[in-house]
């Protein structure tokens, strides 16, 4: 007669369980780890790079002035143009056909032609409307004063970038806003709230859940993508070290200098999604997640 | 004169009438609890009580007011958004979903109208608030978030958050229908409760032992119409009615 009992146990103890060995993990951690070692290794030594030179550009004050250039241009698209999109946002849903028809056409338009090709219409403004003039559309005017002096390359660049960014915004945050339960907005207009409370209290915060990862996204976008502007000449981070290789001909290493800053400045912005993400989740999940910080301190505790 | 009275009230969808030529007199303290085959129209009814739906036909009035309308000649003419919103302050809703503010705590859910669109001193909004929610039985959950509360006590927070407005009249949507049979009891304990307070509530509902305890009136629709209508006992045991 078979037994069909599992293979003895010490009596009292139940079976210990065993894991399997990932041997083809140990490999393919140990070519990955050469592979990155040789490559850290080829940019470190290889003296094109130049790294002292790079060290030696980083501080300098054209670089640091390119670089307060980068981060207002970033931080006036990103705030104007999310205020700007939300408006769209808001007329797009709205139930006036005409609202909405011209916030369809609004980001059509924006979003169908290339941002380098809009930077150079704005940057060229004067050759299209000569004079700009404060008035009544159809009626009187008030004063009027010749574009070359108000659209100065800056203004051109700042044009360009958050009518740009408006057309995309005005997606995520109607994207973010559809995403909150119809019910909610019920919900609040049977306790009297007005339509633009109801949108303010209610549905814009839980909208900014799914609003966050695609604004973090667009904010990195476009912190790299002001880099655009140095085409009509803006001092911005890439053009100020654009014009000392133009001098010195040490072209990869400048190019390396803006890279860094690059990096830097994203990291930060990743960082602070990760927290502005961590806030919104607020209700939205049953335990917030602990932050790295918090997850360290345990470890060493 | 009746603390709700409807009049011909007409409603279609796409062509499909929902409500035929609905008359309802609710009067004040008094709980009425309609009934009837899901598609009967119970929900647009009490939809359109509060403006959630726009009547094709018919009057709506509460304490004596038409509801979001105001009569012109033969017509009634929409009011503006601003002019209903203040209409709705008196007509408490409790949605089957809950509908809770998800980004905001259980106290938050009832300060929040009374603060914001009542302008309560916040100091005695949070006040009241507790007290509501210790009255649907939720003390100490002021300050979870309703993702960490049951449906029943999610439910509970609703009723609270609509009591904390004053309303005179309140309307329930399938209060428990989508609650764990476990869970109903306690939200009909609360209805119980307001009931025997003298809330004028009017009650969407399938729990038709509930409706034999606590209503005055029960409404029977069918095919947009009121089938029958009359005392629990009288509507109830009636075996030609059609309740579910």
């Amino acid at each position: 007669m078979t037994s069909l009992a599992a293979p003895e146990a010490p009596p009292g103890s139940p079976p210990r369980t065993v894991r399997s060995r990932h041997v083809g993990r140990w490999v393919w951690a140990a070519l990955v780890v050469v592979l990155v070692v040789w490559a850290l290794r080829s940019v470190a030594l290889n003296p094109a790079f130049g790294w002292g030179t790079v060290a030696q550009y980083l501080f300098t004050t054209a670089v640091l002035h390119g670089l307060a250039t980068t981060l207002l241009l970033t931080v006036a698209t990103t705030v104007l143009g999310f205020l700007l999109g939300i408006g769209l946002a808001a007329m797009r849903l709205s139930g006036n056909p005409v609202l909405s028809s011209v916030s369809w056409g609004y980001v059509w338009l924006f979003r169908s032609t290339p941002l380098l090709v809009q930077l150079l219409f704005w940057y060229n403004i004067g050759a299209l409307y000569p004079k700009l003039s404060l008035g009544i559309p159809f009626g009187p005017t008030f004063f009027s004063i010749d574009s070359v002096n108000l659209v100065s390359v800056l203004v051109a660049a700042l044009l360009g970038l958050i009518l740009h960014e408006a057309a995309y915004a005005a997606e995520i945050v109607r994207g973010g806003i559809l995403s909150v339960d119809a019910g909610q907005s019920e919900a609040a207009v049977s306790l009297g709230m007005t339509r633009a409370r109801v949108l303010r209290r209610i549905v814009l915060p839980q909208a900014m859940r799914s609003i966050i990862p695609a604004t973090g996204n667009m904010v990195i976008g476009t912190l790299k993508g002001t880099s655009i502007v140095s085409v009509i000449a803006v001092t911005d981070l890439l053009y100020s070290v654009q014009t000392i290789y133009d001098r010195t001909y040490e072209i990869i290493p400048l190019l390396l200098v803006a890279t860094v800053w690059y990096v830097i400045l994203t990291s930060i912005l990743s960082v602070g999604q990760y927290y502005v993400e961590r806030y919104y989740a607020r209700g939205a999940e049953r335990t917030l997640p602990p932050t790295p910080l918090q997850r360290l301190r345990r470890s060493f505790r | 004169m009746s603390l709700l009275e409807i009049r011909g009230l007409t409603k279609a969808f796409n062509g499909v009438t929902v409500l035929d030529g609905v008359d309802l007199d609710v009067e004040a303290g008094s709980v009425t609890v309609l009934v009837g085959p899901s598609g009967s129209g119970k929900s647009t009814l009490l939809r359109c009580i509060n403006h959630l739906e726009t009547p094709d036909a018919g009057t709506i009035a509460v304490d004596g007011s038409l509801v979001a309308y105001r009569r012109d000649g033969d017509l009634l003419r929409e009011l503006p958004e601003r002019a209903i919103a203040p209409q709705r302050r008196r007509i408490g809703m409790v949605f089957q979903q809950f509908q809770l503010f998800g980004h905001m705590t259980a106290l938050a859910n009832v300060i929040e109208a009374p603060v914001g669109v009542l302008g309560v001193p916040r100091r005695e909004a949070i006040e009241r608030g507790r007290a509501l929610l210790a009255r649907v039985g939720l003390e100490g959950r002021e300050d979870a978030y309703p993702r960490q509360l049951s449906g029943g006590q999610q439910q509970r927070v609703a009723i609270a958050r609509a009591l904390a407005m004053e309303p005179t009249l309140m309307l329930f949507d399938e209060p428990t229908s989508a609650l764990d049979p476990a869970l109903v009891g306690e939200v009909l304990e609360v209805l119980r409760d307001l009931a025997a307070g003298g809330t004028t509530m009017v009650v969407v509902t399938h729990e038709i032992a509930f409706a034999r305890d606590v209503a005055d009136t029960v409404v029977v629709l069918g095919d947009g119409r009121i089938e029958h209508s009359g005392p629990p006992a009288e509507v109830l045991d009636d075996r030609s009615v059609r309740v579910a």
